[in-house]
């Protein structure tokens, strides 16, 4: 389906129309037109497209109380017309901080895995990542695929090696107010892990209802906080 | 070595979808690569990424070969040989 800029249809309630950032790429906004806004960092590539259903899924809850959410395209990722082999991290990077500059502030950023690594020139007022990973150990995880699945891309997706390099250099941005959710098993330091399975590793992917409700709540109950 | 099994157990039920009661009836004989449609080597890089990243191990990609991944003891013999150096 083409959606197109000023679409509206609603779900269950919530407000949700296909709008346009001035760069032309297609962006989904969930709920009230004023802020605060969530400005949405999806995962990348293949991962990105294992967890769009769930990160949709926070975004129209968030919406549903209230807190209004953007879901940009990013030059050359979903359903960018711009080719992914075109895909340059230090483009990304900018078309974010554009977006967010445009959206009614405060704007906080949730970002799911390597969605992290995107904000790094954004100015909001806090940042929340779910399950944030290095550029190194996501360029790492693509190579392993690449190698034992004995193709020329990654994951069926042509990405530059002028952007893997610099996804390889790239750390989420972790300056300023900062959340980090994980889920149970991942090991690693978070403000709090919670239960689910990580989607963006499985084959075929199967909604989180439970997920999202956690993560909605716990992204605005992040974001009253931020506010007091 | 319970913990590495539970740990594999679960990193299968998740990257390969599976349902976790067919999950919890494998046993060290469990037939894994080739037996398993769903572990196709997509899959294979989840498993091993998402152990490293449970585990909190390293494994080197020289170390994949069909017979770590052929059967449920043999992948779990070969985490716990990672997970308890």
């Amino acid at each position: 389906m083409q959606i197109k800029a000023g679409d509206r249809f609603g779900v269950a309630g919530v407000t949700q129309r296909a709008e346009r950032c001035a760069n032309g790429e297609a962006m989904l906004r969930f709920g009230p037109a004023q802020g605060p806004t969530v400005l949405a960092a999806a995962a990348l590539f293949e991962e990105g497209n294992r967890t769009r259903a769930l990160l949709v899924e926070v975004l129209r809850r968030l919406a549903a109380r209230g807190i209004g959410a953007a879901l940009p395209d990013l030059p050359g990722q979903n359903d960018s017309l711009v080719p992914t082999a075109d895909a340059r991290l230090a483009e990304w990077r900018a078309a974010f901080a554009a977006v967010a500059a445009e959206l009614p502030g405060p704007v906080h950023v949730v970002a799911l895995r390597g969605g992290a690594l995107l904000d790094a020139e954004a100015r909001v007022a806090s940042r929340w990542y779910l399950s944030p990973v290095s550029g190194a150990a996501q360029v790492r995880e693509w190579r392993r695929v690449r190698a034992l699945g004995g193709a020329a891309d990654y994951a069926g997706n042509a990405i530059d090696e002028a952007m893997v390099a610099a996804l390889a250099a790239a750390e989420p941005w972790v300056a300023g107010p900062l959340r980090v959710v994980r889920l149970d098993g991942d090991p690693r330091a978070a403000d709090r892990h919670v239960p689910g399975a990580p989607l963006w590793r499985a084959s075929e992917p199967r909604g989180d209802a439970a997920l999202a409700r956690v993560l909605a709540d716990d992204i605005a109950a992040w974001i009253e906080r931020c506010a007091t | 070595m319970d913990q590495v099994e539970d740990t594999v157990r679960a990193v299968l039920r998740d990257v390969l979808s599976l349902d976790a009661g067919r999950v919890a009836g494998f046993d060290a004989d469990t037939e894994l690569f080739g037996a398993l449609p769903e572990l196709d080597s997509m899959a294979v890089a989840g498993v091993l990424t998402e152990l490293e990243d449970r585990l909190g191990i390293v494994i080197d990609d020289d170390e994949v070969d069909g017979e770590m991944l052929e059967t449920f003891g043999a992948l779990t013999r070969f985490a716990a040989g990672k997970a308890l150096v």
